[in-house]
C-alpha cells in the first residue's frame, strides 16, 4: 500500500467501535434542542470520515438507512437525509483515496464542498416540496461541520493509534 | 511484531461488491421514491411508523440529559419566581371566581333559553391532557412531539389546545408519541371569527416561517379588521369546537397588493413555549351520522312518470 511519507501506521479499525460511534452520533443528533439551523450535523460528519477511512465496512447502504431514521426523528419529508447522506458517503468514497494523502487542515477544506453539497440538497428537496425558508444560519452548519474535521480525526483514530505492543513503558 | 497489526491488509480484489455508482443510483433511486409517496400519495405511512418505533427507545435516551436539565433548572428557580407566579394564578383565580358565579346562572340561563327554542344541546368534547416532549428539530416546518399516541387512542386531526387558546392540530400518530402541527407553520390553517364583527375567515400560518405570526389572508382592503380584534375558532368546520381563542389582530395594513388588506395576527396559546396541552376530540367525529341518501319520492315519481310516457 502507498502512503503519504511520515504517516504512521495503523492498528486494524474495530467493528464495534465504528457502528457505536456512528450510533452515538445518531444518539447526538437526537437530543431535541429546539429548531437550531446552525446545528452541524454530527452523523454526517462521522459517516463521511469512516466512508475515507473504512470505505468496505461503511458505505452507502449504511448513509441510506441512518438517513432514513434521521428523517422519521425529524418528522420532515421521508427520503430527505437518505438522499443527502447517500450522496455524501458516494463523494466520500470516490475522494478517499485522494484524501488521505492530504494533512489533516487540507482534508477539513476538501470535505467542505461535501457537507455544503448535502445541505444544499436538502434545502433544495424542501424548498420543492413547499418549506418554510429556515433562514441565513443554515450557511453556517457546513462550516461548523467541517471545523469539526480536524476534532473528529483526532478523537476517532485515536483506538487506532495505540502501541501495537503495549508494556510497562506504553500501556496504551 | 504479532500478526493482524497492520491495518493496510490487502483488500479482496475481485469480490467487492456492487460498485458505488451502483449502490449510488439505487439509494437515490429509494429515497426519490420515500419522498414522492410521502408528500404526494402519503402511503410511506408503513414504513415512518415502523422506523419510528424502532427508534423510540433511542429518542428516549437522547431526552435524558435535556429532561435532566430542566429538572435542575426547575429546581433551582428563585423563591422569588415562585411568589410572583403564585401572585399571579392567586389574581387569576380571583378573576375567574368571579366569572365562574356568573357562568352558572349564564347556563342556567342558556339551557331554559336553549330549550324553549328547541336547539339541539351543545356538544361537548372529550379532552385529554398531554405533555410535549420536544420541538421537531426540522427547521422547514413547525412542528411538536406530544406524549400521547395510538395507546391512548389519540386520532389524527385532533385540536390540541393549551389553557389560552388554540395550539394546533394532530397530523400523525405514532404507536406512543404524535406529531402536533402548530397553528404558525406554513400549511396550516383553522377556520375562525372575529368576535367584534362575526365576520368568518381563515388565518393561515407564516409564510416567512421564523415570524410565529398568522395572517388573514384573501381580505378586502376595506374589511372591517383593527388591530385588537379577538379571532376565535369559527366551529364551521367540524374539527375545531366553536369559541375557542386563537389570536389578536396586531397589524393590518390596508395597502396591499391585488386589493387584499395585510392582516397580521398574534397567537393566544404559547405555541412555541408550550408544555402542557390538551387533545380534543374533532367535533365531527361526535356528529350523529349523516341520513343515508336514500332515493328520494319525487326523483322515483318523476321517473316513472317519463317511464309511462
Amino acid at each position: 500500500m502507498i502512503m503519504r511519507p511520515g504517516q504512521p501506521l495503523l492498528l486494524p479499525a474495530n467493528p464495534v467501535f465504528i457502528w457505536g460511534t456512528l450510533l452515538l452520533a445518531l444518539l447526538a443528533d437526537m437530543v431535541p434542542l429546539g429548531r437550531t439551523p446552525w446545528m452541524p450535523d454530527l452523523l454526517a460528519l462521522v459517516l463521511v470520515f469512516w466512508s475515507v477511512h473504512q470505505p468496505l465496512r461503511v458505505g452507502i447502504g449504511a448513509a441510506f438507512l441512518f438517513g432514513l431514521a434521521m428523517d422519521v426523528h425529524e418528522t420532515g419529508l421521508l427520503g430527505q437525509h437518505a438522499l443527502a447522506y447517500t450522496a455524501l458517503s458516494y463523494f466520500a468514497i470516490t475522494i478517499h483515496r485522494r484524501l488521505l494523502w492530504f494533512s489533516v487542515p487540507s482534508q477539513a477544506l476538501q470535505v467542505l464542498p461535501l457537507f455544503v453539497a448535502a445541505h444544499a440538497i436538502q434545502m433544495a428537496v424542501r424548498m420543492i416540496a413547499g418549506g418554510a425558508f429556515p433562514g441565513m444560519v443554515v450557511v453556517l452548519a457546513p462550516v461548523i461541520e467541517c471545523l469539526l474535521w480536524p476534532v473528529v480525526s483526532v478523537l476517532l483514530l485515536a483506538p487506532q493509534r495505540r502501541a501495537p505492543d503495549p508494556d510497562e513503558n506504553r500501556p496504551l | 511484531m504479532p500478526l493482524g497489526t497492520l491495518d493496510r491488509t490487502p483488500p479482496p480484489f475481485f469480490k467487492q461488491g456492487p460498485s458505488a455508482v451502483s449502490k449510488l443510483m439505487v439509494c437515490s433511486a429509494l429515497a426519490l421514491f420515500l419522498m414522492v409517496a410521502d408528500a404526494r400519495f402519503r402511503i410511506a405511512e408503513p414504513v415512518r411508523s415502523l422506523v419510528a418505533t424502532i427508534l423510540y427507545p433511542v429518542e428516549w435516551v437522547a431526552m435524558r440529559p435535556v429532561a435532566a436539565a430542566r429538572f435542575v433548572a426547575g429546581y433551582f428557580e428563585s423563591l422569588h419566581a415562585a411568589q410572583a407566579s403564585e401572585q399571579t394564578a392567586e389574581r387569576k383565580l380571583v378573576e375567574q371566581s368571579l366569572r365562574a358565579s356568573q357562568v352558572e346562572q349564564l347556563q342556567m340561563e342558556n339551557r331554559r333559553l336553549r330549550q324553549l327554542l328547541d336547539l339541539r344541546e351543545r356538544l361537548t368534547t372529550r379532552a385529554q391532557a398531554a405533555e410535549v416532549l420536544y420541538d421537531a428539530a426540522d427547521p422547514y416546518t413547525r412542528k411538536v412531539i406530544i406524549d400521547r399516541g395510538l395507546a391512548q387512542a389519540i386520532a389524527p386531526g385532533s385540536p390540541v389546545i393549551d389553557e389560552s387558546g388554540v395550539v394546533g392540530q394532530v397530523t400523525r400518530v405514532y404507536p406512543l408519541v404524535s406529531e402536533v402541527t402548530l397553528i404558525t407553520d406554513r400549511d396550516q390553517a383553522i377556520p375562525v371569527l372575529n368576535t367584534r364583527t362575526s365576520a368568518r375567515s381563515v388565518a393561515y400560518g407564516d409564510p416567512a416561517g421564523h415570524g410565529g405570526w398568522l395572517e388573514l389572508r384573501f381580505m378586502a382592503g376595506n374589511a372591517d379588521v383593527q388591530p385588537g380584534d379577538l379571532l376565535t375558532t369559527s366551529g364551521v368546520d367540524g374539527v375545531y369546537p366553536p369559541g375557542l381563542p386563537v389570536a389578536k389582530v396586531v397589524k393590518v395594513e390596508r395597502r396591499g397588493d391585488g386589493g387584499f388588506a395585510r392582516i397580521q395576527c398574534e397567537p393566544q396559546a404559547r405555541v412555541d413555549a408550550a408544555q402542557h396541552v390538551m387533545v380534543l376530540t374533532p367535533v365531527g367525529a361526535e356528529l350523529p351520522a349523516r341520513p343515508a341518501p336514500d332515493d328520494s319520492p319525487p326523483a322515483t315519481a318523476a321517473k316513472k312518470a317519463w317511464g309511462r310516457k
